[in-house]
């Protein structure tokens, strides 16, 4: 593989340095994804005026606009407007925790909703408090709902992170356009590339599998 | 600070990379939606190698960056002699990726159809071909609009990453108004908005015919 055709040693290396920049910047976005977007959700859900309202209609634009603009709209357009010293990477995690948390609160929404009112109506009849009802009513049963959705969403957000290439963050798929610039070897290096994506997005549905059983029994044990 | 005023004569060029936009997201949704039928088909049928291809298809497109996709498109044809411009290199690569979404909404309205349709139609006498033509499809065709106007949806932000093996579509249009006027944030502010409304716009009439075509059958 490496020798005659140009590649070498390091292209491996290259390779693993651009897989745990892809990796960290997916596993921060994610995380200050999640958090985020169950805080907006729950202000949306609380229907906490006006703040709910504006933040709904932010989350609806970033999930329907092309998260390349977003990205060029964090990395070129914030620092012409307010003279901040932005770096791609900076500008990545910014743009894709907008974008997950944009996600995160719908399904937080959708996945509260789903359940049943009743049992809510019953725990305030015994008088629970809000943060009882929160923690062990609503959080267990609206996780299990929530599993799939965020499954699914994790795969897709790994696959957008590639797009972070675009303003020159030295990613999996950077790593990828640089050696094949060097090379000129596009059947060799891109199905490598394509294979890492591939496997990662596999093992997180594997996890994804794995915890949606898990949690299941939450919802499975409250209806029968 | 936000100043729109100075943007009046780089109209003509948005306009220009609209244009484009929708010419590209018009030829992928045509090819995705053929290549689609296709592999839903091959899904759902009783051929045991047709549907492990069918099935590596749709894995492998659906679990795979379309970035990497396209980079593999565009440096890869050269080189087994396909010469194509970049406009065609995107609708290929578009129409083969989302062709996997489009085959799974496809399959789950076809394996959702009540299987006492399917029956009466066999006790008819129908032939499968017919039975395919007749009763599958525009039953499974009707209750997908509202998913399979999402996938296509979906297709026209992704004709964004295109602008990346320099197609000059609406964002890589964009992208040099915004570096010839030095107003990146208003450009690019305002092109999020214009994709927003661009998809509300569309999701809206989809919701519309969707509800109009299923105004029979009870599916909401």
């Amino acid at each position: 593989m490496y020798g005659s055709d140009g590649f070498t040693i390091y292209d491996i290396q290259l390779w693993a340095e651009g897989l745990s920049v892809t990796l960290s910047i997916f596993l921060i976005s994610s995380f200050l994804g999640l958090l985020l977007g169950c805080i907006v959700g729950l202000v949306r859900y609380y229907r906490v005026p006006i703040i709910g309202k504006i933040l709904m209609m932010i989350s609806e634009f970033l999930k329907n606009s092309p998260v390349l603009v977003q990205l060029f709209l964090v990395y070129f357009g914030v620092p012409a407007l307010i003279a901040f010293d932005m770096t791609p990477n900076l500008a990545a995690i910014i743009t894709l925790t907008g974008n997950t948390t944009a996600f995160i609160a719908v399904i937080v929404i959708s996945s509260i909703e789903a359940i049943d009112f009743k049992q809510l109506e019953a725990a305030r009849s015994f008088a629970l408090s809000e943060r009882l009802i929160l923690s062990k009513i609503i959080f267990p049963q609206s996780l299990a709902i929530a599993m799939p959705l965020l499954v699914g969403l994790a795969i897709n957000q790994l696959q957008v992170t590639s797009l972070i290439s675009v303003i020159g963050v030295i990613d999996l798929t950077r790593v990828g356009d640089i050696i094949n610039q060097r090379t000129f070897e596009p059947f060799l290096v891109w199905p490598i590339i394509g294979a890492t994506y591939f496997i990662m997005a596999k093992s997180i549905e594997r996890i994804g599998a794995r915890l949606e059983r898990r949690f299941s029994a939450y919802h499975i044990s409250n209806q029968i | 600070m936000f100043d729109l005023s100075s943007m009046t004569e780089y109209v003509p060029a948005f306009v220009e990379g609209f244009i484009v936009t929708a010419q590209v997201s018009i030829v992928s949704i045509i090819g995705s939606f053929l290549i689609g039928v296709i592999v839903a088909l091959m899904r759902v049928s009783t051929n045991k190698a047709l549907q492990f291809i069918s099935l590596c298809y749709v894995d492998l497109f659906r679990n795979i960056p379309f970035i990497v996709l396209i980079f593999f498109s565009f440096y890869g044809l050269p080189e087994i002699g396909v010469y194509i411009d970049a406009f065609w290199t995107g609708c290929l690569t578009l129409s083969v990726a989302v062709g996997a979404y489009v085959a799974e909404t496809l399959r789950a309205g076809i394996i959702n159809i009540d299987k006492g349709i399917i029956e009466a139609s066999k006790s008819f006498g129908l032939s499968k071909f017919r039975i395919y033509q007749k009763v599958i499809m525009p039953i499974a065709l009707t209750t997908s609009v509202r998913p399979l106007g999402s996938v296509f949806i979906n297709l026209i932000l992704t004709t964004s990453i295109l602008s990346a093996i320099t197609l000059n579509e609406l964002t890589g249009a964009s992208k040099i108004i915004a570096s010839t006027t030095f107003r990146p944030f208003e450009v690019y502010v305002f092109l999020v908005i214009f994709y927003g409304i661009l998809t509300f716009i569309l999701s809206g009439i989809i919701a519309v015919w969707h509800r109009h075509l299923n105004k029979y059958n009870g599916v909401a």
